[in-house]
């Protein structure tokens, strides 16, 4: 641990910022719309705040929602506490893990929760529906990246509370587990969550891009509910096959489980790099769902 | 200059699931889905010059939605090349999407609950639009479109026919060289359809924009566009001029007469069809051809105080061809 991991994490950051960088710059000169990121950042940043300016005008109508939101994840947190407390007064370990350890992942499973409520349902979950009304009609009609307009045209600015409220109970639990994260840790977990967002969303525009072919399917983002349960709890507690799966085919094992152990010295931190190898992957793997599937788009007749 | 908008050979099939009613039939489709094809759009070819204004004419699920939906880059085709504005709509990403507008009369892109404001202004974020310009053009919409205090109220409030204004207003933010307006007109009454036509004859007259739109109010094409384009079950039917259309397709033509003292129904009926009866005024429908000899008949036989001979009216022309299966050649 230290200095040297430290800078080698810092320089490893420094190195993907700058190559992405090049990404962009070169898409930008080709004119491709296959560079990966969004090519204009500063258009890209301009749209973002013009969306989220107007869907906080919508949203300061409904004070009421921050108040259900906060107490929804007071009741939430409640439960699955609850819920871990009476597993753990049979057991003393859950796949390997104690008691606090698992409520720091339930505390990172509930950050990454705040971010799917404010911002990947109401933006990305509600594409199966316009993929059959045909209301991503006049999305495609503009000079946007239609996926990431659809994906980040929602900010439902209350469910952040969800965010601050897993990284407390997150922070809490490492207190009680009397761990002090170093350095490398912190910023492996900081990597490791970040990367753990962009997992989550891939998972959801590979679900959501499944309507341009099952048009009928009304509600996909149940499917996402049920596969992103199993990050609730860390992998080890399941059977080998479905670790397996968890980690090379449904990555849910990323999302939660992996910064979790970034935080508490469980893995190194050099994990932290694998989970961003593992988003971009993901994040990769997405888009080239997301075109194949745009091919598919028939609109709804009228 | 090159053409604005072409189409080479275009066609779109949608794939359709077949399903019988019932519960027996939706058991069926979920075992053993059939497929059918519903060819929307076939071997449709055609050139639009720039600054033209072009009407798309034909009945309900003829393929003019598809069509302009291809043009716009939304539908992938089946088959067949596209090019609008030197691109290929499909991948002509943000630059291609920056250079046309598309209205679609059943699609609403400004925000519910919000005043048409927020909803420009998020437009002028995503065309990049800067304050000075948007400004100005802004004025110049509420001007034409005549928009006054609407855009203030929340959206909710508007009326369909000021909601459409608003929909115009914010597809023209970006003041591109190509309209795409898919039944603009759809539902409003009288005379909103009128400012709508007469705005959009302003601004093409402004800008010099060039314009394809699908109505089926005959009126909005006649007022709007000299040249049209027929299609049915897909198939491009006509190509050219509205007056030639009607020289084509209608075997008639009609004699509209005043008539002086003492001229029964029964009478008339023995030179032509009657069409309309209200004396003074009269209406016969004769065979194209026998018009000028009807004519000179019932000056020399009745007492006739005026006679004039028309073609039919554009509406009633299209109306019958679309009823009676168009006999076109291929343009
Ligand atoms: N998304 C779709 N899926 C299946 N069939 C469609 C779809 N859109 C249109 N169609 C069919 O294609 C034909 C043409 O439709 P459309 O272009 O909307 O006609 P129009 O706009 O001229 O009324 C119709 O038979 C319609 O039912
Ligand atoms: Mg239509």
């Amino acid at each position: 641990m230290g200095q040297w991991e430290d800078e080698f994490i810092l320089d490893c950051g420094l190195r993907i910022a700058d190559w992405r960088w090049r990404v962009e710059v070169q898409g930008n000169v080709r004119g491709s719309k296959r560079s990966l990121t969004i090519r204009n950042p500063q258009s890209a940043i301009r749209i973002l705040a013009a969306l989220w300016r107007l869907n906080l005008a919508e949203e300061l109508q409904y004070r009421a929602n921050f108040v259900a939101s906060v107490l929804g994840t007071f009741f939430w947190i409640g439960t699955a506490l609850l819920t871990l407390a009476v597993f753990f007064s049979h057991a003393t370990r859950l796949g390997g893990w104690d008691y606090w350890e698992v409520v720091v992942l339930l505390g990172v499973f509930n950050a990454l929760t705040g971010v799917i409520e404010a911002v990947l349902r109401p933006g990305i979950g509600r594409l199966a529906g316009e993929v059959r009304n045909g209301g991503l009609d006049l999305v495609l009609a503009k000079p946007v990246d239609a996926q990431a307009f659809v994906s980040f045209r929602r900010l439902d600015i209350w469910r952040l509370s969800d965010v601050v409220l897993g990284l407390t109970l997150a922070g809490y639990a490492l207190h009680r587990l009397g761990h002090t994260p170093s350095l490398a840790q912190l910023a492996a977990f900081a990597l490791a969550l970040a990367s753990a967002a962009v997992v989550v969303y891939a998972l959801w525009v590979a679900l959501m891009s499944l309507a341009f072919w099952f048009v009928s399917v009304e509600n996909l983002s149940v499917l996402f509910d049920a596969v992103y349960e199993g990050a609730r709890y860390p992998v080890s507690a399941y059977p080998e096959a479905l670790r397996f799966l968890f980690v090379y085919l449904i990555p849910i094992a990323w999302t939660t489980t992996i910064p979790a152990s970034a935080l508490t010295g469980r893995l190194r931190p050099e994990i932290g790099l694998a989970a961003a190898l593992v988003a971009g992957t993901a994040l990769a793997l997405s888009r080239l769902v997301w075109r194949a599937a745009l091919k598919r788009y028939t609109g709804a007749s009228g | 200059m090159p053409p604005a908008i072409t189409a080479d050979r275009l066609s779109k099939t949608f794939k359709v699931k077949v399903r019988d009613p019932g519960l027996k039939g939706a058991l069926r489709a979920l075992l053993k889905p059939r497929y059918r094809d519903v060819h929307a759009v076939r071997d449709v070819t055609f050139a639009i010059e720039p600054g033209e204004i072009v009407g798309f004419l034909g009945p309900n699920g003829a393929g003019k939605t598809t069509t302009l939906k291809m043009l716009a880059g939304l539908l992938y085709p089946t088959s067949g090349r596209v090019a609008v504005a030197g691109f290929a709509p499909w991948g002509g990403g943000p630059a291609f999407k920056r250079r046309i507008a598309l209205v679609l009369g059943n699609r609403q892109q400004l925000v519910w609950d919000l005043p048409p404001e927020e909803t420009f202004q998020l437009n002028r974020a995503i065309y990049d639009i800067a304050e000075p310009d948007y400004r100005e053009r802004l004025a110049e919409l509420v001007a034409l479109l005549d928009l006054g205090d609407l855009l203030q109220k929340p959206v909710r409030q508007l009326s369909l026919g000021e909601r459409m204004k608003c929909e115009l207003a914010a597809a023209l933010l970006h003041r591109p060289p190509i309209l795409f307006l898919d039944e603009p007109t759809l539902g409003l009454d009288v005379t909103a359809q009128e400012a709508i036509r007469r705005f959009l004859t302003q601004y093409r007259e402004r800008y010099g924009a060039t314009v394809l739109l699908t109505s089926h109010y005959m009126q909005d094409v006649t007022a709007l566009a000299s040249r049209v384009l027929i299609i049915n079950r897909g198939r491009l039917l006509y190509d050219g001029a509205l007056a030639a259309l009607v020289a084509r397709i209608s075997r008639t033509k009609r004699i509209e007469l005043v008539l002086a003292d003492g001229v029964t129904r029964e009478v008339l009926a023995g030179f032509g069809d009657v069409k309309e009866f209200r004396f003074p005024n009269a209406v016969l429908e004769v065979p194209r051809e026998d018009a000028a000899t009807t004519s000179a008949r019932l000056l020399a036989a009745l007492p006739v105080a005026d006679l004039s001979i028309e073609d039919p009216p554009i509406e009633d022309v299209i109306r019958a061809a679309f009823a009676g299966g168009i006999e076109l050649d291929e343009p």
